[in-house]
């Protein structure tokens, strides 16, 4: 079956973005995100990483101590992954999650407010600036929050539970809406 | 005569008459009104009945402490009982019903219980229901819940929607009256993040009633300036209808917002109601105080009001108590009331003053009693008149409204909600909040400060203090002018009140009156812990607001002791009763748990599977086709298909986790009781993962895809668990070691393919040679599939017992590959399996899951005793295995059981005799842990853990299930059933 070319489907593909004055719920592209794992010990793992991610539609979230997301809207090459791979180390391990991982754009300036029906984070811009990420429950699913406007924010969170989450989203919006 | 609404004043829309309804009568209310207020106004003293005599009762307090006036609103599923009349906002159409009473409020068969009442005292129901014992449950208790009681739940589904939200700030101030207030403007202005969050529907607190003047305003007026310039602020939330009900750890306080209990018809993308956690980095509670009621007979008669109640009516709700007013004071409360009420035009006939002088003058037209108390009432339905009690003497005063001041009570629940003991103070006449508490400051009425302008000053410096401590500058305040402030006495309490006749109230909800509370004391009840669970003052919806001061005063008069010897009762969350709507938020139906969908469920969809919940997942159960009448011929077809030509189960949900990193092996090693130090790259293997304790904890496959780069997987139910252990061992048994691990469930959708046939089919898609050569059995590694188009990983490995391969693709093409794999082996008989399918194939082969790994069982109970390493220094439950119990001879062991009959069957827990043996504890030889029917050995098989089981083979016993009365002759064997010497899997 060499000639069939397997077709990809989205977690959130028959969902539809969410959108009002207040707030704006989409589903982002399911590109590239590659889970990068510092060796104990290193340092600076993070201008490391810059390097990898000079384009700006590449950015690093940090995950937790010693580890980050490294995404990108487009899917990366399996041998172009490889490569990166093979470049991180031995610093650093990546793994692919660009399929386990999926991601979620809620925007506008109630957006802070609905998600507040579910995380216990404080978002106010003045302790969770742009740039801030952070892993944490949405309701019962547990996800990865980065501001990455003054108000917007990407959602991380694991295939699995993305429909799931996106109706808790959904939900969480309707006063907006 | 009776209450009505007055010709002008108060904070009503006199424009927006409102319709409504009480027990179906019509009447009409204003905007702005409360039920309390409408009803007042309507003339309606009578509202409610009461809990255990079913007296008449009126409408006592203006707010959150109402212990009388409960009544049910709304109907159908939004029907919500005990809602206390006064806090409830009216609208338009509103419909409430009173409450514990038939047939009618005004006709009440259950009074008679009144002249019952010499018999009903505290401890009655202890002393008289003690037996005989059974019919306590079958005959007393349905007969007092019968006869006492308050309002009914409905049985029908509440059709709303409720949610929880976090909020976070600087400063969390609680209660929006004068002290909130000023408080909310100070830190508000110095630029710190403040919520500022009330019970009520208008923020102002006592300024919307005071007649005081602010800054030349009147108090409301400055109220709702107050309020405008807060709302203005981008740093400020002003968060009204929402009662702030407990205070947690981490300075966590609890709040329930009441979004669309004021209104007739709730928006469906609203909540009716929302549960805030608030994190507060510092708070104040500005909650004021609450009046406390004087205990003389028949103060429960309708009529009867507090004194700080009746003022708000008059001048919030422009509603005059009646015609003919007495006021009872024992401070100088009462004296702001007369003022107000004659102003109003209502008469005051009496001011009865239990001092022999007043801090204030007075000048108006009622009649000046001092050094005198009320000591009893009359009327039926409505109060008449009162007795006062003067140097001896009695004289009886025609009145239609009396007004009670009984001093101040601070409002101090939440300051005691972490373990803090309220402290009496003698000179304030109150219990007050334990000092020193960490992040909480109290000011105003709550901390028993008296008086508007000190009040305002007390926030505006409390609040002032707290910016400062969050580092923020605070500029100068400015406290506000203050004309007509009223005077600042507590007053004595006034305990007990010479001279009572009739029945004299402490609680009012819980009917325990004077005579109940002395009871209590000379029955040995007189700790206050006690005291309440003996006579149930204090218990109920109002949690003794009103009574439990009184209540303390009279034990300790009664004891002889101070009310700081007696103490209080433990405070605890929450203030006011909170729905449960509230707290279940939008955890319900739909959306009561999390769904995780594998990344084949549409695939598994599209194909009718009938999907089971395990955890959080929904897995395929089995694939029904047409004609096909019960599960059990689907899954024979499926299973008898794997074993003949291929199937295609989906098992991406098992826990998969990347290992990886320069000590992974080691790691590994040390995880597993069996060895993985030596595993080469691109084989997979089997093992088994003990607890500390030796107990197996989970088993799966670990692949070594690379020198230092493992793939594991676990059982779907462990996923999680094994994760936690794995990041536990690598960060605190083993730092040392340098390993990284990473969770990989949800990148790989993982699919078996099993059957004769499974090569033939799987080798149309992916590109490498699969042959059993080059790839034998428990071979791993990544392949190129449909000419390079798609990479995956590949394993030889099966649960099935056939030759099988499970293979794993990037999640987002799962379906589009399992759809390949369905077209390549259409031709080759393949057919979707569920797990039904797969526990039989597995029961078939004897492997075992979480049945059998059930934390009891060591290795060698399940047969795996040689896969424990005897040569590694060390591995996760090594040293505990060595326990002599755990090798002893008679541990159940695992073991296959057929039945002889093969036309009879057993259930998985049935337990294992010996044949001829009593079914007793003592004759237990061990239960079966899974059972299926076997369509290749034509009956049901099981697998079991016996005592001594692998050497038993042939024996036969009895499986007994003692829940569905079942005895089955059955024999021990061996407990793989088919393809014993393991030939398919080696095709």
């Amino acid at each position: 079956m060499s000639e069939f070319r397997p077709t990809h489907r989205p977690a959130l593909g028959t969902k539809q973005t969410v959108s009002s004055a207040a707030l704006r719920l989409s589903p982002l592209p399911e590109g590239t995100i590659i889970h990068v794992l510092a060796q104990p010990g290193e340092q600076d793992v993070v201008s490391f990483l810059g390097r990898f991610t000079k384009s700006p539609a590449h950015a690093v979230r940090p995950v937790s101590p010693g580890q980050w997301f490294i995404v990108h809207d487009e899917p990366m090459p399996h041998q172009e992954m490889k490569s990166l791979f093979a470049t991180l180390e031995p610093r650093a391990t990546g793994v692919d999650q660009s399929h386990g991982r999926v991601r979620i754009r809620i925007e506008g300036k109630m957006a802070s407010r609905a998600l507040s029906k579910g995380t216990a984070i404080d978002l106010d811009p003045s302790v969770f600036p742009i740039g801030q990420s952070a892993v944490t429950l949405i309701g019962h699913i547990a996800a990865h929050i980065t501001r990455v406007g003054s108000e917007a924010f990407e959602i991380i969170v694991l295939r699995g539970f993305a429909e799931s989450l996106w109706d808790d989203l959904a939900r969480m919006s309707l006063e907006f809406s | 005569m009776t209450s009505y609404r007055l010709p002008k004043g108060g904070l009503i829309d006199r424009q927006a008459p409102l319709s409504f309804t009480f027990d179906g009568t019509p009447l009409q209310g204003l905007a702005g009104d409360s039920l309390a207020s409408a009803l007042l106004a309507n003339g309606q003293l009578l509202v409610g009945r009461s809990f255990k005599y079913h007296r008449p009762r009126g409408i006592l307090t203006a707010g959150a402490a109402e212990p009388n006036a409960l009544v049910t609103i709304g109907r159908g599923g939004r029907t919500e009982p005990n809602t206390r009349a006064t806090m409830q906002e009216l609208y338009e159409g509103l419909e409430a019903q009173s409450q514990n009473r038939w047939p009618s409020l005004n006709f009440d068969v259950g009074a008679l219980n009144g002249l019952l009442s010499p018999f009903l005292g505290a401890g009655f129901y202890y002393k008289t229901f003690m037996w005989p014992a059974p019919l306590w449950e079958k005959l007393y208790e349905p007969f007092i819940r019968r006869a006492a009681g308050l309002g009914k739940a409905s049985y029908e589904a509440d059709p709303d929607a409720y949610e929880k939200s976090w909020a976070h700030c600087d400063l969390l101030v609680i209660g929006a009256g004068p002290t909130g207030l000023a408080a909310a403007l100070t830190a508000g202005r110095a630029g710190a993040r403040v919520i500022l969050v009330d019970e009520g529907s208008l923020p102002g607190g006592s300024l919307l009633f005071d007649t005081a003047t602010i800054d030349g305003k009147a108090a409301a007026d400055f109220a709702r300036d107050a309020s405008g310039e807060l709302q203005s602020m981008p740093n400020l939330r002003v968060m009204m209808r929402t009662t702030a009900f407990g205070w947690y750890d981490g300075n966590v306080f609890g709040a329930v917002e009441r979004v669309q209990k004021h209104v007739r018809d709730p928006v469906n993308h609203v909540p009716v109601e929302r549960l805030w956690r608030i994190v507060a980095r510092q708070a104040l509670l500005a909650t004021g105080a609450e009046e406390r009621p004087l205990v003389f007979g028949g103060n429960d008669r309708p009529g009867v009001m507090m004194a700080s109640a009746m003022r708000a009516y008059l001048n919030r709700y422009g509603v005059a108590p009646g015609k003919a007013t007495a006021i009872f004071t024992m401070n100088d409360s009462g004296y702001a009331l007369a003022r107000d009420l004659e102003a109003a035009g209502v008469d005051v006939v009496a001011i009865v003053d239990s001092r022999p002088s007043a801090g204030v003058e007075y000048h108006g037209k009622a009649r000046l009693v001092r050094e005198a108390v009320v000591c009893g009432t009359k009327g039926r339905k409505t109060i008449s008149a009162i007795e006062v009690y003067r140097d001896g003497r009695k004289e009886t005063i025609a009145i239609d409204a009396l007004a009670m001041a009984g001093g101040g009570s601070p409002i101090i629940h939440l300051a005691c909600h972490r373990g803090g003991k309220p402290v009496w103070s003698p000179e304030k006449a109150a219990f007050l909040a334990p000092e020193g508490l960490k992040d909480l400051a109290v000011a105003g009425a709550v901390a028993a400060t008296t008086g508007l302008a000190a009040c305002l000053g007390e926030g505006a410096a409390k609040a002032q203090a707290i910016v400062k401590d969050l580092g923020l500058s605070c500029p100068p305040v400015a406290i506000p002018n203050v004309d007509g402030d009223e005077g600042a006495d507590p007053g004595r309490p006034l305990w007990s009140i010479p001279g009572v006749k009739g029945k004299a109230f402490v609680d009012f909800q819980n009917d325990v009156n004077l005579k109940d509370i002395g009871l209590a004391v000379r029955e040995g009840y007189s700790h206050v812990e006690l005291a309440k669970r003996y006579t149930t003052s204090g218990m109920a919806t109002d949690q003794g607001k009103l009574s439990n001061v009184n209540a303390i005063g009279l034990i300790a008069k009664a004891r002889g002791v101070s009310p700081a010897e007696v103490g209080t009762t433990t405070f605890r969350p929450f203030y006011t009763p909170v729905s449960f709507g509230a707290l279940t938020g939008a955890h319900t139906g739909h959306h009561f748990q999390p769904v995780r969908k594998s990344p084949l469920h549409d695939w598994a969809k599209k194909h009718g599977a009938v999907f089971v919940e395990t955890g959080l997942w929904y897995r395929s159960s089995w694939f029904p086709r047409t004609g096909e009448r019960t599960w059990r011929e689907s899954v024979e077809r499926e299973v008898l298909n794997v074993r003949k030509n291929a199937g295609l189960c989906d098992v991406s949900m098992l826990g998969k986790i990347e290992i990886s990193g320069r000590d992974a092996a080691e790691f590994l090693n040390r995880v597993y009781c069996n060895a993985f130090l030596k595993l080469p790259v691109g084989r997979a293997r089997y093992g088994l993962m003990l607890r500390e304790d030796g107990m197996i904890y989970d088993d799966g496959t670990t692949s070594r895809l690379e020198e230092n780069r493992f793939f594991m997987t676990t059982t779907t139910a462990y996923a999680a668990g094994v994760m936690n252990h794995l990041e536990f061992c690598a960060q605190a048994l083993w730092p040392d070691l340098e390993v990284r691990l990473a969770s990989i469930t949800d990148q790989w959708a993982q699919m078996a393919i099993a059957g004769p046939k499974a090569r033939t089919i799987l080798q149309k898609v992916v590109d490498e040679d699969i042959s059993d050569a080059a790839f034998p059995f428990l071979a791993a590694k990544e392949v190129s599939l449909f000419g390079g188009a798609l990479h995956g990983c590949l394993f030889r490995i099966s649960f099935s017992g056939e030759l099988a391969y499970e293979l794993a693709v990037p999640a987002g093409y799962g379906e589009s590959v399992a759809d390949a794999l369905m077209e390549a082996g259409k031709d080759h008989g393949i057919m979707p399996y569920g797990v039904e399918t797969l526990s039989v194939l597995r029961i078939e082969k004897g492997h075992v899951t979480h049945n059998e790994i059930n934390g009891t069982v060591v290795p060698a109970d399940l047969g795996f005793g040689k896969m424990v390493s005897a040569t590694k220094p060390d591995f996760i439950g090594k040293a505990m295995l060595q326990r002599e119990g755990l090798a002893a001879p008679d541990r159940p062991q695992l073991v296959g059981v057929v039945p002889f009959n093969p036309e009879q069957s057993f259930r998985t827990g049935s337990h294992i005799l010996a044949k001829g043996a009593a079914a007793t504890l003592e004759n237990d030889q061990g239960y079966v842990t899974s059972s299926a029917y076997s369509p290749h050995i034509g009956s049901t098989i099981a697998l079991a853990l016996v005592k001594n089981g692998p050497d038993r083979h042939g024996e036969e016993v009895v499986v007994w299930n003692g829940l569905y009365g079942e005895s089955t002759p059955a024999r021990l064997c061996n407990p793989v059933f088919f393809d014993p010497q393991n030939e398919r899997l080696h095709v």
